[in-house]
């Protein structure tokens, strides 16, 4: 991988889909100096109906000015960015292509757009036409979650403030420029409370990364990173969170993500790392509680102990391992449905890099990134490491 | 909104009555189905489904117990007006586990205290007006209530 952009917070509300796509394509390709015309395939994450109803791949390749290159249109809800990056890597691995974009973009403050979430959100043809959405199907996983294992108010209180610290030290957060919320008050029990330790919204954002062989990267930069992802799934039917008969899941329950923990594994084995070489983690979180879940899942706590590594201050620039130096779910919020994954990678990449400024984790070698779409039927985990 | 209709009847959803028609069996009486090589249970039914166990192609219809008890509740207190859900709130949502095993999102319905709803509280099922096609005609399915016998 050898370069990125992301789209600030609130681009115009007159930009199109299009514009925000080609717009982190042409960032994103200036910021190595490699030209449109030398680009051999683009991967793209959408999540957007007006974009699914009409063949996606030529209108975003006509986009993007290259035709009669291709596209490899994906739509699989917040974290198929995962899925269009893990396109990109095996296009790149297996030789067939020298330059690769992965892209994620989603217009997502306008009502079309936020039903095609919802029906991604849940077991499409069932439940969600009886009215339960993927916000209840959340509302249901946080609260199960806190009674399982106990979680109180301020560890949750907890992750939202380090994850507001972080983000208004973030320039592309939405909220960099705001004043911080008050600790205390984040851990109250009110609906004020509760809305503030969840993710903002953010409105549409979009984001590429710029993925070459591994032989050729140095013409391009002097400090390339090294990218692996993997991903997989879960049944989309929240019932069947509570028993789903393969080796693997059945063991657990609402309460735990057995897909990110294979995602995961995978990751770590094809990047060959253990993960306690892990320098730091960003992880896609619209809770806190889901947050918390994500850390153990990965392995950097035991299951059920993610409070206690949020207690213990795990999450801050003093810890072994730092959280969400992107600033999470209340920096980037679920406007990025698009570009969610991206969103953890890009930050992990400007960090080993040291380019991260006052959020800089000092001597990042490993990064390691989580994502989510369909309360957590799909999750995608990206690895990057220094590669110079 | 009117008279005729109090509902919001202006949707943007994706309500249809032929997927609704076709899983007619679950939603009115909890039909799902059975694995006939490893006898494996499955709701929402798989019906001409691979089976996630043993990897057979045969399923079998299976009526699902009809009563259970909750596992967790959150309420909702927006509803999803889009889907005609938007009014009676807050709505009372639980997972429950079915005597036998299943579990199932649902709503918790005719319940005056929602805290009256905590995990281990008893439940049964009962058939239920959900909402208005866009039609007019009324949608019917199972919903839940607490069980006090």
């Amino acid at each position: 991988m050898v370069g990125g952009a992301i789209t600030p917070p609130m681009i115009p509300m007159d930009w199109t889909w299009r514009q925000m796509a080609a717009e982190v394509f042409w960032n994103a390709l200036q910021g190595v100096g490699i030209p449109v015309k030398d680009v051999d395939l683009v991967a793209a994450n959408y999540n957007d109906r007006a974009i699914a109803d009409s063949s996606p791949g030529p209108q975003i390749a006509d986009a993007l000015g290259i035709l009669p290159k291709p596209v490899i249109p994906i739509a699989n809800a917040c974290a198929g960015n995962g899925i269009a990056s893990y396109a990109a890597w095996n296009a790149i691995a297996s030789g067939r292509c020298d330059v690769v974009v992965s892209l994620g973009f989603a217009r997502s403050d306008n009502y079309d757009a936020m039903e095609a979430m919802n029906t991604q959100g849940n077991y499409v043809d069932y439940d969600y036409m009886m009215g339960m959405t993927h916000i209840n199907y959340g509302a249901m996983r946080d609260s199960y979650y806190r009674r399982k294992y106990n979680v109180p108010l301020e560890a949750a209180g907890a992750w939202a403030y380090q994850c507001n610290w972080y983000a208004r030290r973030n320039p592309l957060a939405a909220n960099y420029s705001k004043p911080m919320p008050v600790l205390e008050e984040l851990c109250m029990d009110t609906p004020d409370a509760e809305r503030d330790r969840q993710a903002t919204n953010r409105g549409g954002v979009a984001s590429a990364m710029v993925f070459v062989g591994e032989d050729i990267a140095h013409q391009y930069t002097d400090k390339p990173v090294v990218f692996d992802v993997a991903y997989a799934f879960r049944p989309p039917y929240i019932g069947n969170f509570f028993h789903y008969p393969v080796e693997g899941m059945k063991e657990y329950d609402l309460a735990e993500l057995p897909g990110l923990m294979a995602a995961a594994k995978e990751a770590y084995e094809i990047a060959s790392i253990r993960r306690e070489e892990v320098d730091l983690v960003q992880v896609h979180d619209l809770t806190a509680y889901e947050g918390m879940m994500a850390i153990e899942a990965i392995g950097v706590c035991e299951v059920g102990k993610g409070k206690d590594y949020v207690l213990s201050g795990g999450m801050t620039l003093e810890s072994q391992c730092p959280i969400n130096t992107y600033g999470g779910g209340p920096a980037f919020g679920h406007g990025s449905a698009g570009s969610d994954f991206q969103a953890g990678v890009l930050e992990n990449f400007w960090q080993i890099r040291g380019e991260a400024g006052e959020r800089q984790v000092k001597d990042a070698r490993v990064g390691v990134n989580t994502s989510y779409g369909t309360h957590h039927s799909l999750d995608a985990v990206g690895v990057v490491q220094k590669g110079w | 909104m009117s008279d005729q209709f109090p509902e919001q009847f202006v949707r943007w959803d994706t309500f249809s009555s032929a997927l609704w028609y076709r899983s007619r069996a679950g939603r009115y009486r909890l039909e799902g189905t059975r694995c006939t090589g490893c006898g494996e249970k499955f709701f929402p039914p798989r019906t001409g489904l691979i089976c996630p166990a043993c990897h057979a192609r045969s399923m079998e219809p299976y009526q699902c117990a009809q009563t259970g008890e909750v596992v967790t509740v959150a309420l909702d207190d927006v509803g999803f007006p889009a889907l005609g859900y938007g009014d009676a709130l807050p709505r009372v949502q639980a997972i429950i586990r079915l005597d036998d095993g299943i579990h199932l999102m649902v709503d918790i319905l005719q319940v005056e205290n929602p805290e009256e709803v905590q995990p281990g509280s008893r439940v049964k099922m009962v058939l239920r007006k959900h909402k208005r096609e866009d039609s007019g005609a009324w949608v019917y399915g199972f919903g839940f209530v607490l069980d006090r016998s």
